[in-house]
């Protein structure tokens, strides 16, 4: 069992042209790809297509609809004649929210994640406790924030949905709790992975702490920044859970952000089933479009050790 | 030769997990061209399948659905959408090929967006069995839902402590409980208790800390205001305008909203809670009125199970416990409690034949047979408004009952006129935006004014297109 040779092999990832394993591969792999390409096509690709279809029609229940063009669309924005702002203002409290946890979580992260590569004492230990808000799901974990909130507002008469701007910060501080533990492991990783020779090598040529920083680290860290970056965007964009418990919308609609709007003029509308479906094709639309710009730019600052 | 045979085999997988995903049909589409129209057979030889509105009676629903199959061999299915989820539970229901027969609606705006799902109930004997015509939903020129418990709703308050502060404090502004029947008594009252609290408490050894339970802003309490009380307002200026009190208007004037402060600042005004943190959703009224340190809570009769139910631990009994209209300071001499339902049984149109009939086959055994007449009297506690509920089965609510004393006694129940709101949720949560802000953070009672009717004019518009 001494022999190493089939090792490379999964290392490099890729096979050999021409070898057995790739006839192999070749051969079987409908075999193994098809079940999960059939989930994917039943549980996303279908329900994807159907549901563009369905943002252009008016609808009660998903097989009972009928054709209605752009209708849906023109009444996000303009409702009996009027401009209706309800979207809008989810669109901008969104990308402001998002643009706000994404900094803190990444930031917060990578300098909890630096501090844990330092090998100081309860490293172990340290790592787990960050790590375990986010094993808890996010209904719950709203729901304790807002006792502990509303327990800490009280004394000031406020509530956590006195303004906008409260619920606000408490969704911020909620979210960056549950996150900052997952994204620092993918830092501690992505720190882990700088081979010690260049940062000796900084170091001999005179590199002070921020240098090194500035220089090696950063540079070498890109690929997990795009990653962090991209989930913590992504997830900032569909963030549902935590609305919904911890601040409902309230006051009146101005906490809701993009999903918890989309959702509840779904269900919360009669007949305007078909406005919010049209609402979740824009929302897919702008994610997508944000996702990919932010991924082209971060990649192209990725480095090769 | 072996490509040829993997990709055979797996085209014949493909397809058959599409068969078996459209086996489950149990062939209800094929056979419901065939069938007879009024097939003979009593049980009917569909089936029948129930989504269930309240989560509290699921259990009761299980068993009686299972003593019917056991007794007729119909497949009855129950299932329990989560507390709040009925709606989202019923659209995708509602679109599987295995849909539910039976349904819940709530009101007529339900009726209008599930119009084409409702089936004309109007030979059905559930209909015939209704005591009170008024409580089925007529729609498009049929009846759309009929009734399957009704409610009354107003102010529940403690009598036992009542009649102690009337006994034993001094200072007591009235010599007898059923001096209570008009609202500036009633603040008389409440304005007494809550600023006496620490006398009365020791004229009377009561534990008291507030007039009025908590008004909580939140999503699990404000309907009591924007729909209930609002509902009050509703019904005067419904009456007032000679329309359906239920089915409602097009447009309202608000003309009864001062009322609607009036007593919104009493309950506010005299109870114990922070009124700049209503909507903390930290506030529990029950609790706070089982616990005997409120004497009023404005609810409705189905708090009866939780004040009769040890488990919860309240120190006060049904027996301490009473209920009031919410006098609205406009026409008390006359006015009763508000009674009506938000729960219509619906039978699905899209079913087939077979099983509509079997379904109102199901239907007339529950509100006939003892063993359903049973259920929905005593373990679900309903007050059911069939003329088949008399006797044993007469609703054992002790507030309910109150609705009949308060009837007999020739007072007008109140009808549940905000079943006409358009847009339910919507227009409560606008109104309860500017009421929240008007009571937290000394906003404009004229926006709530301005929120009431002008959203109920746009949303009605909007639903009448």
């Amino acid at each position: 069992m001494g022999d190493k040779s089939p090792a490379p092999l999964i290392l490099s990832g890729r096979v050999e042209k021409g070898t057995v394993m790739e006839k192999a591969i070749r051969k079987y792999f409908p075999i193994f790809a098809l079940p999960t390409l059939l989930a994917f096509t039943i549980g996303f690709i279908v329900p994807f297509l159907y549901g563009i279809f369905l943002s252009f029609c008016e609808f009660t229940t998903v097989t009972d609809w009928s054709w209605v063009g752009l209708k849906n669309y023109t009444k996000i924005f303009v409702v009996n004649g009027t401009l209706d702002t309800s979207f809008l203002h989810s669109m901008w409290y969104t990308a402001l929210f998002t643009v706000v946890s994404v900094c803190i979580i990444n930031i917060m992260s990578f300098i909890i994640a630096m501090a844990l590569t330092k090998g100081i004492k309860g490293t172990n230990l340290f790592r787990t406790v960050f790590f375990l808000p986010n094993l808890i799901g996010g209904i719950v974990l709203s729901y304790v924030w807002l006792m502990i909130f509303n327990a800490i507002l009280q004394n000031f008469s406020k509530t956590i949905v006195t303004s906008q701007w409260s619920a606000f910060w408490g969704m911020v501080i909620v979210v960056c709790w549950q996150q900052i533990g997952y994204m620092m492991i993918i830092y501690i990783a992505g720190i882990q992975n700088i081979p010690g020779e260049l940062i000796e090598a900084a170091k001999i040529d005179g590199a002070n702490a921020w240098q090194l920083l500035r220089h090696v680290t950063l540079p070498m860290l890109m690929p997990t920044i795009t990653i962090c970056t991209f989930l913590t965007l992504t997830n900032g964009f569909k963030l549902f859970d935590q609305n919904l418990a911890l601040t409902g919308g309230n006051p009146g609609k101005l906490s809701q952000l993009l999903a918890l709007n989309i959702y509840d003029t779904m269900y919360g509308t009669s007949g305007w089933q078909g406005i919010g479906q049209a609402k979740a094709v824009i929302f897919f639309i702008l994610v997508a479009i944000i996702a990919v710009v932010q991924n082209k730019l971060t990649t192209s600052k990725e480095v090769e050790s | 030769m072996k490509k040829k045979l993997v990709s055979a085999l797996l085209c014949s997988a493909m397809v058959a997990t599409m068969f078996a995903g459209c086996g489950s049909d149990k062939e209800t589409g094929a056979s419901a061209g065939g069938t007879e129209a009024g097939a003979t057979v009593e049980a009917g030889e569909g089936s029948v399948y129930l989504l269930n509105f309240k989560p509290e009676t699921d259990q009761a629903w299980q068993d009686l659905a299972a003593t019917y199959t056991e007794q007729t061999g119909v497949d009855v299915t129950v299932v329990t959408a989560a507390d709040g989820q009925y709606k989202t539970t019923l659209q995708s229901e509602l679109a599987k090929s295995d849909a539910p027969t039976i349904f819940t609606i709530g009101s007529k705006s339900d009726a209008q967006e599930w119009v084409d799902y409702t089936y004309d109930l109007s030979d059905s004997a559930l209909y015939s069995h209704l005591t009170d015509k008024s409580l089925a939903i007529e729609n498009d020129g049929i009846i759309a839902g009929v009734a399957n418990c009704y409610e009354c709703y107003g102010l529940i308050y403690n009598k036992t402590i009542l009649q102690n502060y009337i006994d034993n404090y001094e200072g007591a502004v009235i010599s007898s409980i059923d001096e209570i029947d008009n609202f500036d008594t009633l603040k008389a009252v409440c304005e007494d208790i809550n600023s006496n609290v620490d006398a009365i408490n020791e004229a009377c050894g009561t534990e008291l800390t507030e007039a009025f339970a908590s008004s909580g802003l939140d999503s699990g309490s404000n309907w009591r205001f924007s729909g209930h009380l609002a509902g009050i307002e509703l019904y005067y200026e419904f009456k007032d305008a000679g329309c359906d009190l239920v089915a409602g208007q097009s447009e309202i004037t608000g003309k009864y909203l001062d009322n609607f402060k009036n007593v919104w600042d009493l309950y506010v005004n005299t109870s114990a809670a922070d009124k700049a943190t209503l909507d903390s959703g930290a506030l529990n009224a029950e609790e706070e009125l089982g616990m005997g340190e409120a004497v009023f809570y404005q609810n409705g009769d189905w708090e009866y199970a939780a004040f009769s139910n040890p488990e919860n631990g309240y120190l006060v009994t049904t027996d301490d416990l009473s209920m009031m209209p919410i006098y609205f300071g406009v026409d008390d001499a006359n006015e009763g409690l508000a009674v009506g339902t938000e729960n219509y049984w619906a039978v699905n149109s899209k079913a087939s034949q077979e099983d509509i009939d079997s379904t109102l086959a199901f239907l007339e055994w529950v509100i006939t047979s003892d063993e359903g007449r049973t259920a929905i009297n005593t373990e679900m506690g309903l007050t059911a408004p069939f003329d088949t509920f008399t006797g044993d089965f007469a609703s054992q609510n002790g507030f309910a009952a109150m609705a009949n004393e308060y009837a007999a006694a020739g007072k007008t129940s109140v009808a549940w006129s905000f079943n006409a709101t358009p847009a339910v949720d919507d227009w409560r949560a606008d109104v309860i935006a500017p009421l929240t802000e008007y009571t937290e953070r000394g906003g404009s009672w004229d926006d709530v004014a301005t929120a009431f009717v002008d959203q109920w004019a746009y949303y009605w518009a909007e639903e009448n297109k």
